[in-house]
Protein backbone atom coordinates (compact mmCIF):
# COMPACT_ATOMS: atom_id res chain seq x y z
CA UNK A 1 0.00 0.00 0.00
CA UNK A 2 0.92 3.66 -0.67
CA UNK A 3 0.73 4.19 2.94
CA UNK A 4 4.61 5.20 3.40
CA UNK A 5 4.14 8.26 1.50
CA UNK A 6 1.49 9.75 4.17
CA UNK A 7 3.32 9.51 7.40
CA UNK A 8 0.20 9.21 9.69
CA UNK A 9 -2.74 8.73 7.69
CA UNK A 10 -5.68 9.82 9.63
CA UNK A 11 -7.95 7.27 10.58
CA UNK A 12 -11.05 8.32 8.70
CA UNK A 13 -8.74 8.06 5.35
CA UNK A 14 -7.64 4.81 6.50
CA UNK A 15 -10.86 3.46 6.87
CA UNK A 16 -12.07 5.18 3.49
CA UNK A 17 -9.17 3.38 1.98
CA UNK A 18 -9.70 0.06 3.45
CA UNK A 19 -13.45 0.57 2.08
CA UNK A 20 -12.50 1.20 -1.35
CA UNK A 21 -10.11 -2.07 -1.36
CA UNK A 22 -12.29 -4.66 -0.47
CA UNK A 23 -15.57 -3.17 -2.86
CA UNK A 24 -12.59 -2.93 -5.20
CA UNK A 25 -11.78 -6.65 -4.85
CA UNK A 26 -15.79 -7.90 -5.49
CA UNK A 27 -15.71 -5.91 -8.40
CA UNK A 28 -12.46 -6.87 -9.95
CA UNK A 29 -13.80 -10.31 -9.23
CA UNK A 30 -16.41 -9.89 -11.05
CA UNK A 31 -15.18 -7.96 -13.90
CA UNK A 32 -13.28 -10.80 -14.28
CA UNK A 33 -15.54 -14.28 -13.86
CA UNK A 34 -18.93 -11.95 -14.65
CA UNK A 35 -20.14 -14.98 -12.58
CA UNK A 36 -22.48 -12.66 -10.00
CA UNK A 37 -24.21 -11.10 -12.78
CA UNK A 38 -24.82 -14.11 -15.30
CA UNK A 39 -26.17 -16.59 -12.59
CA UNK A 40 -28.30 -13.65 -10.78
CA UNK A 41 -29.55 -12.33 -14.67
CA UNK A 42 -30.22 -15.41 -16.20
CA UNK A 43 -32.26 -16.43 -12.70
CA UNK A 44 -34.43 -13.41 -13.08
CA UNK A 45 -35.04 -14.30 -16.59
CA UNK A 46 -36.19 -17.23 -15.56
CA UNK A 47 -38.30 -16.04 -13.02
CA UNK A 48 -39.95 -14.41 -15.82
CA UNK A 49 -41.11 -17.61 -17.54
CA UNK A 50 -42.15 -18.82 -14.43
CA UNK A 51 -44.37 -15.32 -13.99
CA UNK A 52 -46.01 -16.39 -17.63
CA UNK A 53 -47.10 -19.68 -16.13
CA UNK A 54 -48.86 -17.58 -13.46
CA UNK A 55 -50.38 -15.61 -15.80
CA UNK A 56 -50.94 -17.64 -18.07
CA UNK A 57 -54.61 -18.17 -17.10
CA UNK A 58 -55.53 -14.85 -16.70
CA UNK A 59 -57.33 -13.98 -19.74
CA UNK A 60 -57.20 -10.66 -21.70
CA UNK A 61 -59.31 -8.34 -19.21
CA UNK A 62 -56.63 -8.59 -16.86
CA UNK A 63 -54.37 -5.82 -16.46
CA UNK A 64 -50.77 -7.11 -15.70
CA UNK A 65 -49.71 -3.84 -14.44
CA UNK A 66 -51.96 -4.11 -10.97
CA UNK A 67 -49.37 -6.94 -10.25
CA UNK A 68 -46.49 -5.90 -12.05
CA UNK A 69 -44.63 -4.11 -9.02
CA UNK A 70 -45.44 -7.29 -6.88
CA UNK A 71 -43.96 -9.52 -9.73
CA UNK A 72 -40.96 -7.28 -9.99
CA UNK A 73 -39.79 -7.30 -6.34
CA UNK A 74 -40.03 -10.99 -6.08
CA UNK A 75 -38.20 -11.39 -8.58
CA UNK A 76 -35.54 -9.09 -6.96
CA UNK A 77 -35.84 -10.77 -3.46
CA UNK A 78 -35.05 -14.27 -4.60
CA UNK A 79 -32.16 -13.10 -6.95
CA UNK A 80 -30.98 -11.16 -4.46
CA UNK A 81 -30.68 -13.72 -2.34
CA UNK A 82 -29.19 -16.02 -4.98
CA UNK A 83 -26.95 -13.25 -4.96
CA UNK A 84 -26.15 -12.64 -1.47
CA UNK A 85 -25.33 -16.53 -0.94
CA UNK A 86 -22.39 -16.76 -3.51
CA UNK A 87 -21.15 -13.06 -2.92
CA UNK A 88 -20.81 -14.91 0.64
CA UNK A 89 -19.91 -18.37 -0.18
CA UNK A 90 -16.89 -16.81 -2.42
CA UNK A 91 -15.78 -14.90 1.09
CA UNK A 92 -15.70 -18.40 2.75
CA UNK A 93 -14.46 -20.21 0.38
CA UNK A 94 -11.26 -18.95 -0.52
CA UNK A 95 -10.89 -17.86 3.56
CA UNK A 96 -10.80 -14.69 2.39
CA UNK A 97 -13.05 -13.48 5.41
CA UNK A 98 -10.78 -14.75 7.94
CA UNK A 99 -7.48 -12.99 5.71
CA UNK A 100 -10.00 -9.67 6.06
CA UNK A 101 -10.56 -10.20 10.23
CA UNK A 102 -6.93 -10.98 10.32
CA UNK A 103 -5.75 -7.84 8.91
CA UNK A 104 -6.45 -4.42 11.13
CA UNK A 105 -9.66 -3.57 9.00
CA UNK A 106 -12.57 -1.96 11.12
CA UNK A 107 -15.55 -4.72 11.47
CA UNK A 108 -17.91 -1.77 10.12
CA UNK A 109 -15.71 -0.97 6.95
CA UNK A 110 -16.22 -4.71 5.99
CA UNK A 111 -20.02 -4.80 6.32
CA UNK A 112 -20.76 -1.51 4.33
CA UNK A 113 -17.80 -2.50 1.70
CA UNK A 114 -19.80 -6.19 1.67
CA UNK A 115 -22.98 -4.17 1.42
CA UNK A 116 -22.24 -1.83 -1.34
CA UNK A 117 -20.50 -4.63 -3.37
CA UNK A 118 -24.03 -6.38 -3.05
CA UNK A 119 -25.91 -3.69 -3.84
CA UNK A 120 -24.23 -2.52 -7.23
CA UNK A 121 -24.69 -6.66 -8.50
CA UNK A 122 -28.37 -5.72 -7.29
CA UNK A 123 -29.18 -2.67 -8.71
CA UNK A 124 -27.14 -3.78 -12.17
CA UNK A 125 -29.43 -7.11 -12.65
CA UNK A 126 -32.38 -4.80 -11.21
CA UNK A 127 -31.55 -2.60 -13.94
CA UNK A 128 -31.29 -4.81 -17.12
CA UNK A 129 -34.50 -6.72 -15.33
CA UNK A 130 -36.74 -4.27 -16.04
CA UNK A 131 -36.72 -3.60 -19.63
CA UNK A 132 -37.35 -7.25 -20.26
CA UNK A 133 -40.24 -7.48 -17.40
CA UNK A 134 -41.52 -4.13 -19.27
CA UNK A 135 -41.39 -6.01 -22.64
CA UNK A 136 -42.62 -9.34 -21.89
CA UNK A 137 -45.47 -8.40 -19.84
CA UNK A 138 -46.91 -4.60 -19.67
CA UNK A 139 -46.94 -4.07 -23.70
CA UNK A 140 -49.95 -1.92 -24.53
CA UNK A 141 -49.91 -0.72 -20.67
CA UNK A 142 -48.62 2.93 -20.15
CA UNK A 143 -46.47 4.06 -17.62
CA UNK A 144 -48.51 6.50 -15.15
CA UNK A 145 -45.85 8.47 -12.89
CA UNK A 146 -42.74 10.41 -13.07
CA UNK A 147 -39.60 8.89 -14.86
CA UNK A 148 -37.92 9.46 -11.35
CA UNK A 149 -40.36 7.47 -8.76
CA UNK A 150 -39.40 3.99 -9.76
CA UNK A 151 -35.40 4.80 -9.57
CA UNK A 152 -35.70 6.23 -6.29
CA UNK A 153 -37.63 3.66 -4.86
CA UNK A 154 -35.94 0.85 -6.57
CA UNK A 155 -32.26 2.07 -4.92
CA UNK A 156 -34.40 2.78 -1.60
CA UNK A 157 -35.30 -0.56 -1.33
CA UNK A 158 -32.12 -2.66 -2.86
CA UNK A 159 -30.27 -0.59 -0.09
CA UNK A 160 -32.68 -2.57 2.49
CA UNK A 161 -32.34 -6.20 0.93
CA UNK A 162 -28.39 -5.37 0.74
CA UNK A 163 -27.65 -4.41 3.91
CA UNK A 164 -29.71 -6.47 6.02
CA UNK A 165 -29.00 -9.27 3.51
CA UNK A 166 -25.15 -9.18 3.95
CA UNK A 167 -25.63 -9.61 7.61
CA UNK A 168 -28.02 -12.55 7.24
CA UNK A 169 -25.90 -13.94 4.63
CA UNK A 170 -22.85 -13.67 6.42
CA UNK A 171 -24.71 -15.78 9.48
CA UNK A 172 -26.46 -18.24 6.73
CA UNK A 173 -22.94 -19.27 5.05
CA UNK A 174 -21.84 -20.68 9.05
CA UNK A 175 -24.59 -22.68 9.11
CA UNK A 176 -25.46 -26.18 8.03
CA UNK A 177 -28.52 -25.07 5.02
CA UNK A 178 -26.64 -22.43 3.98
CA UNK A 179 -29.19 -20.81 1.27
CA UNK A 180 -32.15 -22.81 3.29
CA UNK A 181 -31.45 -21.02 6.11
CA UNK A 182 -31.01 -17.50 4.22
CA UNK A 183 -34.54 -17.76 3.07
CA UNK A 184 -36.15 -18.80 5.94
CA UNK A 185 -34.55 -16.23 7.69
CA UNK A 186 -35.04 -12.87 5.09
CA UNK A 187 -38.06 -13.69 3.34
CA UNK A 188 -40.24 -12.60 6.95
CA UNK A 189 -37.73 -10.16 7.79
CA UNK A 190 -37.95 -8.54 4.42
CA UNK A 191 -41.80 -8.43 4.27
CA UNK A 192 -42.23 -4.30 5.83
CA UNK A 193 -40.03 -3.49 3.07
CA UNK A 194 -41.21 -5.42 0.50
CA UNK A 195 -44.66 -4.17 1.06
CA UNK A 196 -44.06 -0.66 1.23
CA UNK A 197 -41.52 -1.00 -2.06
CA UNK A 198 -44.83 -3.31 -3.83
CA UNK A 199 -47.28 -0.46 -2.81
CA UNK A 200 -44.78 2.54 -4.05
CA UNK A 201 -44.12 1.28 -7.00
CA UNK A 202 -47.57 0.24 -8.29
CA UNK A 203 -48.70 3.99 -7.52
CA UNK A 204 -45.15 4.97 -9.34
CA UNK A 205 -46.70 2.33 -12.58
CA UNK A 206 -50.58 3.34 -12.51
CA UNK A 207 -50.32 6.59 -11.80
CA UNK A 208 -53.55 8.75 -11.53
CA UNK A 209 -55.40 10.72 -8.65
CA UNK A 210 -53.09 10.05 -5.40
CA UNK A 211 -50.77 8.04 -6.71
CA UNK A 212 -48.34 10.56 -5.50
CA UNK A 213 -49.19 10.27 -1.85
CA UNK A 214 -49.51 6.66 -2.20
CA UNK A 215 -46.17 7.15 -3.62
CA UNK A 216 -44.40 9.27 -0.66
CA UNK A 217 -46.68 7.05 1.88
CA UNK A 218 -44.61 3.51 0.51
CA UNK A 219 -41.14 5.83 0.33
CA UNK A 220 -41.65 6.76 4.00
CA UNK A 221 -42.00 2.93 4.93
CA UNK A 222 -39.48 2.00 2.66
CA UNK A 223 -36.86 4.78 4.21
CA UNK A 224 -37.98 4.15 7.67
CA UNK A 225 -37.40 0.76 7.44
CA UNK A 226 -33.97 1.01 5.56
CA UNK A 227 -32.89 3.07 8.70
CA UNK A 228 -33.66 1.47 11.60
CA UNK A 229 -32.74 -2.17 10.01
CA UNK A 230 -29.11 -0.55 8.69
CA UNK A 231 -28.35 0.86 12.02
CA UNK A 232 -29.22 -2.42 13.64
CA UNK A 233 -27.15 -4.17 10.91
CA UNK A 234 -24.54 -1.99 11.29
CA UNK A 235 -24.34 -2.55 15.09
CA UNK A 236 -24.85 -6.57 15.37
CA UNK A 237 -22.24 -7.16 12.02
CA UNK A 238 -19.07 -6.79 14.59
CA UNK A 239 -20.54 -10.07 17.06
CA UNK A 240 -21.65 -11.82 13.69
CA UNK A 241 -18.72 -11.55 12.17
CA UNK A 242 -16.59 -12.15 15.30
CA UNK A 243 -17.94 -15.56 15.85
CA UNK B 1 -89.13 -22.46 22.96
CA UNK B 2 -90.37 -18.58 23.32
CA UNK B 3 -89.92 -18.05 19.39
CA UNK B 4 -89.29 -14.44 19.79
CA UNK B 5 -86.05 -16.04 21.81
CA UNK B 6 -84.70 -17.63 18.44
CA UNK B 7 -82.97 -15.10 17.06
CA UNK B 8 -80.64 -14.20 19.39
CA UNK B 9 -80.20 -17.55 20.52
CA UNK B 10 -79.29 -18.27 17.11
CA UNK B 11 -76.52 -15.67 17.44
CA UNK B 12 -75.14 -16.85 20.19
CA UNK B 13 -75.67 -20.46 19.17
CA UNK B 14 -73.74 -20.04 15.75
CA UNK B 15 -70.62 -18.38 17.92
CA UNK B 16 -70.51 -20.50 20.76
CA UNK B 17 -68.64 -23.54 18.95
CA UNK B 18 -65.40 -21.13 17.88
CA UNK B 19 -65.70 -19.97 21.62
CA UNK B 20 -65.81 -23.11 22.99
CA UNK B 21 -62.99 -24.50 20.91
CA UNK B 22 -60.67 -21.21 21.58
CA UNK B 23 -60.97 -22.09 24.90
CA UNK B 24 -60.53 -25.58 24.59
CA UNK B 25 -57.32 -25.97 22.91
CA UNK B 26 -55.75 -23.27 24.73
CA UNK B 27 -55.93 -24.68 27.55
CA UNK B 28 -55.64 -28.28 26.16
CA UNK B 29 -52.23 -27.18 24.37
CA UNK B 30 -50.47 -25.65 27.69
CA UNK B 31 -51.52 -28.45 29.47
CA UNK B 32 -49.99 -31.42 26.93
CA UNK B 33 -46.70 -28.97 26.69
CA UNK B 34 -46.19 -28.86 30.41
CA UNK B 35 -47.13 -32.43 31.18
CA UNK B 36 -44.37 -32.80 28.07
CA UNK B 37 -41.69 -30.82 30.23
CA UNK B 38 -42.81 -32.37 33.39
CA UNK B 39 -42.29 -35.67 32.04
CA UNK B 40 -38.50 -34.48 30.74
CA UNK B 41 -37.26 -33.06 33.49
CA UNK B 42 -38.87 -36.37 35.82
CA UNK B 43 -36.56 -38.69 33.30
CA UNK B 44 -34.01 -36.22 33.74
CA UNK B 45 -34.06 -36.80 37.78
CA UNK B 46 -34.52 -40.25 37.86
CA UNK B 47 -30.94 -40.05 35.51
CA UNK B 48 -29.36 -38.16 37.67
CA UNK B 49 -30.44 -40.52 40.68
CA UNK B 50 -28.93 -43.16 38.34
CA UNK B 51 -25.75 -41.42 37.71
CA UNK B 52 -25.48 -40.57 41.49
CA UNK B 53 -25.30 -43.99 42.45
CA UNK B 54 -22.49 -45.08 39.73
CA UNK B 55 -20.36 -41.90 40.95
CA UNK B 56 -20.74 -43.18 44.61
CA UNK B 57 -19.72 -46.79 43.34
CA UNK B 58 -16.92 -46.03 41.53
CA UNK B 59 -15.61 -44.03 44.19
CA UNK B 60 -15.97 -47.13 46.94
CA UNK B 61 -13.78 -49.19 44.41
CA UNK C 1 -35.17 -28.23 43.08
CA UNK C 2 -36.52 -24.72 44.31
CA UNK C 3 -37.05 -23.19 40.71
CA UNK C 4 -39.26 -26.34 40.00
CA UNK C 5 -41.13 -25.45 43.10
CA UNK C 6 -41.38 -21.75 42.11
CA UNK C 7 -42.57 -23.11 38.53
CA UNK C 8 -45.43 -25.08 39.82
CA UNK C 9 -46.57 -23.09 42.35
CA UNK C 10 -47.10 -20.24 39.42
CA UNK C 11 -48.45 -22.55 37.27
CA UNK C 12 -51.45 -23.57 40.10
CA UNK C 13 -52.00 -19.80 40.60
CA UNK C 14 -51.81 -18.87 36.77
CA UNK C 15 -54.25 -21.74 36.16
CA UNK C 16 -56.31 -20.67 38.70
CA UNK C 17 -56.62 -17.16 37.97
CA UNK C 18 -57.15 -17.54 34.17
CA UNK C 19 -60.05 -19.85 35.37
CA UNK C 20 -61.61 -17.73 37.66
CA UNK C 21 -61.26 -15.12 34.30
CA UNK C 22 -62.80 -17.87 32.04
CA UNK C 23 -66.23 -17.91 34.74
CA UNK C 24 -65.67 -14.53 35.10
CA UNK C 25 -66.02 -13.61 30.95
CA UNK C 26 -68.95 -16.09 30.67
CA UNK C 27 -70.84 -15.08 34.12
CA UNK C 28 -69.96 -11.69 35.20
CA UNK C 29 -68.81 -9.84 32.37
CA UNK C 30 -71.13 -7.74 30.47
CA UNK C 31 -72.27 -9.28 26.97
CA UNK C 32 -70.54 -6.92 24.18
CA UNK C 33 -72.93 -5.73 21.57
CA UNK C 34 -72.65 -4.38 18.08
CA UNK C 35 -75.46 -3.32 16.29
CA UNK C 36 -79.09 -3.88 17.45
CA UNK C 37 -81.49 -6.84 16.76
CA UNK C 38 -85.50 -6.14 16.87
CA UNK C 39 -88.13 -8.20 17.89
CA UNK C 40 -91.63 -7.97 18.68
CA UNK C 41 -92.02 -9.12 21.85
CA UNK C 42 -90.33 -8.39 24.84
CA UNK C 43 -87.64 -10.64 25.53
CA UNK C 44 -86.23 -12.54 28.82
CA UNK C 45 -82.69 -12.46 28.27
CA UNK C 46 -79.53 -10.85 29.83
CA UNK C 47 -78.97 -9.21 26.83
CA UNK C 48 -80.96 -5.23 27.97
CA UNK C 49 -83.43 -3.87 26.22
CA UNK C 50 -82.28 -0.59 24.70
CA UNK C 51 -85.05 1.23 23.60
CA UNK C 52 -89.02 0.28 21.97
CA UNK C 53 -89.30 1.46 19.32
CA UNK C 54 -92.58 2.02 16.35
CA UNK C 55 -91.05 -1.65 14.94
CA UNK C 56 -90.87 -3.08 18.38
CA UNK C 57 -88.18 -4.26 20.71
CA UNK C 58 -84.90 -2.83 20.28
CA UNK C 59 -82.03 -4.92 21.86
CA UNK C 60 -78.54 -4.68 21.31
CA UNK C 61 -76.96 -7.10 19.11
CA UNK C 62 -75.29 -10.23 21.21
CA UNK C 63 -71.17 -10.55 20.25
CA UNK C 64 -70.64 -13.92 21.75
CA UNK C 65 -67.49 -14.56 19.81
CA UNK C 66 -65.57 -11.52 21.66
CA UNK C 67 -65.69 -13.90 25.26
CA UNK C 68 -62.80 -15.27 23.18
CA UNK C 69 -61.06 -11.72 24.12
CA UNK C 70 -60.52 -12.74 27.42
CA UNK C 71 -58.24 -15.11 26.75
CA UNK C 72 -57.00 -14.40 23.21
CA UNK C 73 -55.96 -10.38 24.43
CA UNK C 74 -54.12 -11.61 27.46
CA UNK C 75 -51.69 -14.76 25.74
CA UNK C 76 -51.35 -11.61 22.99
CA UNK C 77 -49.87 -9.60 24.98
CA UNK C 78 -48.06 -12.19 26.73
CA UNK C 79 -46.61 -13.14 24.19
CA UNK C 80 -45.30 -9.59 22.77
CA UNK C 81 -43.71 -9.40 26.29
CA UNK C 82 -42.14 -12.08 26.37
CA UNK C 83 -40.63 -11.88 22.74
CA UNK C 84 -38.92 -8.56 24.48
CA UNK C 85 -37.61 -10.33 27.11
CA UNK C 86 -36.20 -13.02 24.61
CA UNK C 87 -34.62 -9.88 22.89
CA UNK C 88 -33.26 -8.31 26.28
CA UNK C 89 -31.44 -11.29 26.74
CA UNK C 90 -29.93 -11.46 23.93
CA UNK C 91 -28.84 -7.92 24.11
CA UNK C 92 -27.21 -8.94 27.73
CA UNK C 93 -25.53 -12.33 26.25
CA UNK C 94 -24.04 -9.98 23.29
CA UNK C 95 -22.52 -7.60 25.76
CA UNK C 96 -21.23 -10.22 28.28
CA UNK C 97 -21.06 -13.37 26.39
CA UNK C 98 -22.07 -15.76 29.37
CA UNK C 99 -23.75 -18.44 28.19
CA UNK C 100 -26.40 -18.28 30.61
CA UNK C 101 -28.31 -15.12 29.20
CA UNK C 102 -28.05 -17.34 25.51
CA UNK C 103 -30.33 -20.60 27.58
CA UNK C 104 -32.24 -17.51 28.83
CA UNK C 105 -33.54 -16.04 25.32
CA UNK C 106 -33.65 -18.75 24.28
CA UNK C 107 -36.11 -20.59 26.55
CA UNK C 108 -38.02 -16.88 27.07
CA UNK C 109 -38.25 -17.24 23.08
CA UNK C 110 -39.62 -20.69 23.06
CA UNK C 111 -42.59 -19.67 25.25
CA UNK C 112 -43.02 -16.93 23.80
CA UNK C 113 -43.15 -18.85 20.35
CA UNK C 114 -46.38 -20.96 22.28
CA UNK C 115 -47.85 -18.30 23.08
CA UNK C 116 -48.05 -16.87 19.81
CA UNK C 117 -49.09 -20.09 18.21
CA UNK C 118 -52.22 -20.21 20.66
CA UNK C 119 -52.82 -16.81 19.97
CA UNK C 120 -52.74 -17.85 15.96
CA UNK C 121 -55.45 -20.35 17.21
CA UNK C 122 -57.87 -18.10 19.07
CA UNK C 123 -57.37 -15.64 16.95
CA UNK C 124 -58.49 -17.84 14.00
CA UNK C 125 -61.68 -19.13 15.67
CA UNK C 126 -62.57 -15.46 16.70
CA UNK C 127 -61.86 -14.38 12.69
CA UNK C 128 -64.18 -17.10 11.87
CA UNK C 129 -66.66 -16.62 14.04
CA UNK C 130 -66.91 -12.81 13.60
CA UNK C 131 -65.77 -12.53 10.22
CA UNK C 132 -67.21 -15.52 9.04
CA UNK C 133 -63.86 -16.12 7.10
CA UNK C 134 -60.81 -17.94 8.71
CA UNK C 135 -57.80 -15.77 7.35
CA UNK C 136 -57.48 -12.18 6.13
CA UNK C 137 -54.68 -10.69 4.95
CA UNK C 138 -55.43 -7.96 7.37
CA UNK C 139 -52.51 -5.37 8.63
CA UNK C 140 -52.66 -6.99 12.46
CA UNK C 141 -52.94 -10.80 11.25
CA UNK C 142 -49.88 -10.49 8.43
CA UNK C 143 -47.52 -8.24 10.77
CA UNK C 144 -48.57 -10.95 13.84
CA UNK C 145 -47.97 -13.82 11.11
CA UNK C 146 -44.41 -12.58 10.26
CA UNK C 147 -43.86 -12.67 13.80
CA UNK C 148 -44.36 -16.64 14.12
CA UNK C 149 -41.94 -16.67 10.76
CA UNK C 150 -39.40 -14.79 12.12
CA UNK C 151 -39.55 -16.88 15.68
CA UNK C 152 -39.46 -20.18 13.91
CA UNK C 153 -36.68 -18.92 11.96
CA UNK C 154 -34.56 -18.35 15.13
CA UNK C 155 -35.06 -22.08 16.02
CA UNK C 156 -34.21 -23.19 12.25
CA UNK C 157 -31.03 -20.69 12.40
CA UNK C 158 -29.98 -22.03 15.81
CA UNK C 159 -30.65 -26.10 14.67
CA UNK C 160 -28.32 -25.28 11.78
CA UNK C 161 -25.55 -24.50 13.57
CA UNK C 162 -22.75 -26.64 15.22
CA UNK C 163 -20.28 -24.28 16.98
CA UNK C 164 -21.91 -23.59 20.57
CA UNK C 165 -20.59 -20.25 20.66
CA UNK C 166 -21.34 -19.11 17.29
CA UNK C 167 -25.04 -20.58 17.56
CA UNK C 168 -25.42 -18.62 20.85
CA UNK C 169 -24.16 -15.16 19.06
CA UNK C 170 -26.20 -16.09 15.68
CA UNK C 171 -29.32 -16.60 17.85
CA UNK C 172 -28.84 -13.45 19.46
CA UNK C 173 -28.42 -11.10 16.94
CA UNK C 174 -31.26 -12.86 15.19
CA UNK C 175 -33.45 -12.18 17.81
CA UNK C 176 -32.65 -8.43 18.36
CA UNK C 177 -33.25 -7.95 14.31
CA UNK C 178 -36.68 -9.96 14.91
CA UNK C 179 -37.79 -8.15 17.33
CA UNK C 180 -38.22 -4.89 15.87
CA UNK C 181 -41.50 -6.62 14.19
CA UNK C 182 -42.96 -6.92 17.23
CA UNK C 183 -43.84 -3.39 18.09
CA UNK C 184 -44.76 -2.70 14.28
CA UNK C 185 -47.57 -5.60 14.91
CA UNK C 186 -48.71 -4.37 18.19
CA UNK C 187 -49.20 -0.82 16.99
CA UNK C 188 -49.77 -1.21 13.60
CA UNK C 189 -53.96 -1.74 14.09
CA UNK C 190 -53.59 2.24 15.76
CA UNK C 191 -51.81 3.72 12.83
CA UNK C 192 -53.13 2.05 9.68
CA UNK C 193 -57.13 1.05 8.76
CA UNK C 194 -57.40 -2.27 9.97
CA UNK C 195 -60.79 -4.66 10.83
CA UNK C 196 -58.85 -6.08 13.44
CA UNK C 197 -60.74 -4.58 16.68
CA UNK C 198 -58.08 -2.41 18.82
CA UNK C 199 -58.88 -2.58 22.17
CA UNK C 200 -58.69 -0.45 24.74
CA UNK C 201 -59.67 2.82 22.57
CA UNK C 202 -62.90 3.36 23.52
CA UNK C 203 -62.79 2.60 26.82
CA UNK C 204 -64.11 -0.51 28.54
CA UNK C 205 -67.03 -1.25 31.38
CA UNK C 206 -65.36 -2.47 34.23
CA UNK C 207 -66.94 -5.94 34.28
CA UNK C 208 -65.34 -6.47 31.41
CA UNK C 209 -61.83 -5.30 32.47
CA UNK C 210 -61.60 -7.22 35.60
CA UNK C 211 -61.51 -10.49 34.12
CA UNK C 212 -59.41 -9.28 31.18
CA UNK C 213 -56.73 -7.88 33.77
CA UNK C 214 -57.31 -11.27 36.23
CA UNK C 215 -56.84 -13.58 32.49
CA UNK C 216 -53.72 -10.56 31.98
CA UNK C 217 -52.00 -11.83 35.46
CA UNK C 218 -52.47 -15.44 35.24
CA UNK C 219 -51.10 -15.34 31.64
CA UNK C 220 -47.88 -13.62 32.71
CA UNK C 221 -47.42 -16.61 35.64
CA UNK C 222 -48.23 -19.36 33.31
CA UNK C 223 -45.52 -17.51 31.12
CA UNK C 224 -43.10 -17.15 33.66
CA UNK C 225 -43.90 -20.58 35.15
CA UNK C 226 -43.55 -22.13 31.11
CA UNK C 227 -39.57 -20.21 31.37
CA UNK C 228 -39.27 -21.23 34.98
CA UNK C 229 -39.90 -24.80 34.43
CA UNK C 230 -37.61 -24.82 31.15
CA UNK C 231 -34.83 -23.18 32.48
CA UNK C 232 -34.62 -25.97 35.68
CA UNK C 233 -35.06 -28.68 32.64
CA UNK C 234 -31.70 -27.25 31.16
CA UNK C 235 -29.78 -27.16 34.48
CA UNK C 236 -30.73 -30.46 35.00
CA UNK C 237 -29.62 -31.57 31.28
CA UNK C 238 -26.55 -29.74 31.60
CA UNK C 239 -25.56 -31.14 34.95
CA UNK C 240 -26.47 -34.89 33.71
CA UNK C 241 -24.50 -34.13 30.46
CA UNK C 242 -21.18 -32.73 32.57
CA UNK C 243 -21.32 -35.92 35.06
CA UNK C 244 -21.70 -38.42 32.13
CA UNK C 245 -18.57 -37.02 30.90
CA UNK C 246 -16.79 -37.01 33.87
CA UNK C 247 -17.82 -40.96 34.48
CA UNK C 248 -16.58 -41.57 31.18
CA UNK C 249 -13.10 -40.02 31.98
Amino acid sequence: MAAGTQARPSARSLSWRQFKAILRKDIVMELRTKEMVTSMGLYSLLTMVVYQIALSQSGSAFDPRQIAAGLLWLAFLFTSMLGLNRSLVHEQDQGCLEALLLAPVDRPVIFFAKAIGNLVFLLIVEVLTIPVFAFLFLQGGGYGGAWWMIPTVLTAGSIGIAGVGTLLATMSVNTNGKDFVLTVLMVPLMYPLLLAAVSATTAAVLGGDGSVDQFWAGMGGVAGYDVIMLLAAYALYEFVIGA
Amino acid sequence: MDPTNTEIYNLVLHDAPYVIAGYGVLWAALVVYVGMVLRRIMRLEKEVLILGESVARRSAE
Amino acid sequence: MKQLKVAIVLLVVGGLLTTAAFFMAFYTAEVQRFGTITVAEQLDTVIPLESVTADGFQYGRPWFSQKIFYFHVPVAEASFLVFGVAAFFAIRFLMTKKREYDTKSRMAMETSLIFVILTMITGMLWTRASWGIWWEWEPRLTTYFIMTLLMIAYFVLRNSIEDEERRATYGAVFAIIAVIDAPISFFITRLIPSSHPVVFQSGMASSNLVPFIVAQVGMLMVGYAIYTMRMGEEILSERVEAVKEALED
